[in-house]
């Protein structure tokens, strides 16, 4: 076996051509078949949702008054719009809600998972670089975070801030950045801002140890010694040395992550305590479906199978990433 | 060992202690509360609220005391009125609370109206707090009385009438998911590669990534909903035993209340709680049997003529058991919380269901007992889970 192998190795070697770290990896990721499949549905997602005014026939919040439920594929008789999944159930167009949800939904999680990450590399690194009491105070303040019970602070945490929208003041620019994302007046967009920061604001926490565990195996390694005999500051160090070779697990638990946050904004939702009426995310919608599923059960369905197979996709995803960037990497 | 349980429990105690301080603020700190409806309809003017009304009511909630007083009322039912000592009352005339506050509307940045209390009218001293109605404090198991869901019967009678729903609920799913998912892990592991395996590793990922709420949905349409509709046997789906009795296709009539009926109705939440369970469950299993069967001493155990199966279940199986055990301990705060989503889909009358109750109806006492003890149970499952590791791995040792 091993001498038909180098044969074979002996011929491509010489025609091999010279690849790039990136080019190795998306071959890697290539090969994850269910992780490719994933990759193209969510990039439709992506596509479908940041074309949402122009696919939408109708505005979020557009009333068709005394059209509730009506049939998919109705037409509209005043404009001549199609309703193609009908109207929910006070009369708004229920497929142009689903593709703004979708934003939004993705939005937050995108959001969240950047800045929770930023913060989790930002305070894994100070912590495993420098170590000592710094170290000791901040992994003591992460451990403390993880052993109170998280879904029911979350909940505690977005109650009190959904009911009371002004206790927090939220600068001026974010709100407007939020909105010119989410297509929302920046009133409605409060709320979304709120939940990114409850999000974040726990997400960053695995992020930082995982950071930390990099930083500590690689602050002995002898590419970190050159640098540092060769004169390079703490700050070179942990951007350049560091950094690229700690962004493999980064960029997995990112991916995780995503799918995570998704789930997590729509359990808020649907629970009641995250991002309220109006603002349609998948999360709401569903919650909003469940007292009309008797009658019809398909209603559900409609916002429900995005929210899993986002959930699904960046899992694979994640998976995919995981066997290509490093296939040491475990679970 | 002993120097580092000690260390432990006084983490513990502290860790307990911030988060309760932090909760108990959160809440507190925040306008709102039982006020906030009366203002409304003080504001309609048909029945005339005095400011005297209010003043009651604030003292009624104890609203009228100063944060730190009310939390160590809360905490350890201190302080209840003035020291005394020798016969002779201390402290008496410390200021602990404001009965009526100034409050003054100002127009703010954003040009609206917002009252700010700018001073107090009648100051609340030590000596006032003496035959005020008082608990004896969260840490005496004393939670107070309730402020909305069941006003003014104590917490506690809250809480005991969900906890054997949620006990129930949470006991059945654990004991389910074990019998199968550890089977099903051993089994998918010591085949590897096999067609059984691929199936099954597929469908325990698709499980871990799917959300428990729109399962739970998915399962109430397919069981209960449709074949109902359809004139099929179906399950019942909400609540913990139906108000009437109801009769279903083939399984005929069924009493409200009785056992049947319960069971009836266990049957849904618990599948949807264990299958979302074994997915997890059984993919570690899987994989720390992996991890096990590629060790020397299974191959040891193998080539000195053992049976396959004593060689799983004897060697390698005990084994990869023991990472797994700190998983399982790791669910019992879970017995208690982990539940919130299922029980709201399931209308199930437990304890994380009065958690989003107590929370959408402002009724703070509930949902800080709650918490407190969720926080309490997981930080004792955190304990259990190291000192376990030590026991069944005794080359970890705790320092």
């Amino acid at each position: 076996m091993s001498t038909a192998q180098v044969a074979k190795l002996s011929a491509d070697t010489v025609t091999i051509e010279e690849r790039t770290p990136f080019q190795i990896v998306m071959n890697r990721f290539k090969r994850h078949r269910l992780a490719m499949v994933s990759l193209f549905i969510m990039i439709g997602i992506f596509i479908i949702t940041i074309l949402a005014p122009v696919i939408a026939p109708f505005e979020i919040q557009e009333l068709s008054v005394n059209d509730y439920f009506v049939e998919w594929g109705t037409v509209d008789q005043a404009t001549g719009r199609i309703h193609y999944m009908g109207t929910d159930n006070i009369g708004r167009d229920y497929f142009s809600r689903l593709i703004y949800a979708g934003r939004i939904s993705l939005s937050v999680a995108i959001l969240s998972v950047l800045i929770s990450e930023f913060i989790g590399i930002i305070v894994g690194a100070i912590s495993g670089f420098f170590g000592g009491w710094v170290d000791a105070v901040l992994m003591r303040f992460v451990e403390f975070m993880l052993t109170i019970p998280t879904l029911p602070l979350l909940l505690i945490i977005s109650s009190m801030l959904l009911r009371n929208d002004e206790l927090i003041a939220i600068p001026e620019p974010i709100l407007k950045f939020m909105s010119s994302i989410l297509l929302l007046s920046p009133r409605d967009s409060r709320n979304a801002v709120l939940i990114v920061m409850v999000l974040a604001g726990f997400g960053w926490l695995s992020a930082a140890q995982l950071m930390r565990g990099t930083v500590l195996s690689l602050r002995e390694q002898t590419f970190v010694e050159a640098s540092r005999s060769l004169g390079a500051s703490n700050f070179r160090i942990i951007t350049r040395d560091m950094l690229p070779n700690a962004m493999a697990p980064i960029i997995v638990d990112a991916s995780l992550g995503l799918a995570g946050y998704i789930v997590a904004e729509a359990a808020l939702a649907f629970l009641g305590f995250g991002i309220q009426d109006p603002v349609p995310t998948w999360g709401n919608m569903l919650a909003a479906s469940q007292q009309f599923m008797l009658d019809r059960p398909w209603l559900p369905l409609v916002p429900g199978l995005p929210i899993f197979f986002c959930s699904l996709a960046f899992n694979y995803i994640g998976d995919g990433l995981r066997d290509a960037l490093d296939p040491r990497l475990k679970l | 060992m002993t120097a580092y349980f000690i260390r432990r429990i006084i983490q513990m105690v502290i860790v307990v202690f911030i988060s309760a301080i932090a909760t108990y603020a959160l809440l507190n700190l925040a306008p709102g509360g039982p006020l906030a409806g009366l203002r409304q309809v003080q504001q309609t003017g048909r029945f005339r609220i005095t400011e005297e009304d209010i003043a009651r009511i604030r003292a009624y909630f104890e609203l009228d005391l100063y944060l730190p007083y009310r939390f160590t009322r809360w905490l350890a039912g201190w302080p209840t009125g003035p020291v005394t000592i020798g016969g002779k009352a201390y402290l008496s005339d410390v200021e602990v609370g404001c009965r009526k506050p100034i409050e003054t509307e100002v127009l703010n940045d954003q040009g609206k109206y917002e009252s700010i209390v700018t001073g107090c009218n009648e100051l609340v001293y030590m000596k006032d707090l003496t035959g005020r109605r008082s608990s004896l404090g969260i840490i005496r198991g004393d939670f107070g009385l309730s402020w909305r869901l069941l006003r003014d019967r104590p917490v506690s009678d809250l809480l005991l009438s969900r906890l054997s729903k949620t006990l129930q609920l949470m006991g059945l799913q654990i004991l389910l998911s074990l019998l199968i998912g550890i089977p099903l892990g051993v089994y998918s592991a010591v085949r590897q590669y096999s067609k059984f395996d691929y199936i099954f590793t597929s469908l325990a990922f698709m499980g871990s990534a799917m959300p428990t709420f729109f399962f739970g949905i998915v399962m109430i349409l397919l069981f209960s909903l449709l074949p109902k509709a359809a004139g099929l046997p179906y399950l019942p789906a909400g609540l913990s035993e139906s108000i009437r009795g109801y009769t279903i296709p083939v399984i005929g009539e069924v009493d409200a209340g009785s056992a049947k009926d319960r069971i009836l109705h266990l049957i849904l939440p618990v599948a949807v709680l264990t299958i979302v369970n074994i997915a997890g469950w059984s993919r570690f299993v899987r994989a720390s049997m992996l991890e096990v069967m590629k060790q020397d001493y299974v191959r040891t155990a193998r080539a000195k003529g053992l049976s396959e199966r004593a060689v799983i279940l004897k060697h390698a199986f005990r084994n990869a058991l023991i990472p797994f055990i700190t998983i399982v301990v790791f669910t019992i705060p879970n017995l208690f919380s982990g539940a919130i989503i299922t029980e709201s889909i399931f209308s199930w009358p437990g304890m994380g269901r009065l958690y989003i109750l107590a929370l959408g109806d402002n009724d703070y006492p509930v949902a800080m007992a709650i918490f407190f003890i969720l926080a309490v149970l997981t930080v004792i499952a955190t304990l259990l889970r190291d000192i376990l590791y030590t026991v069944v791995d005794p080359r970890i040792r705790l320092s």
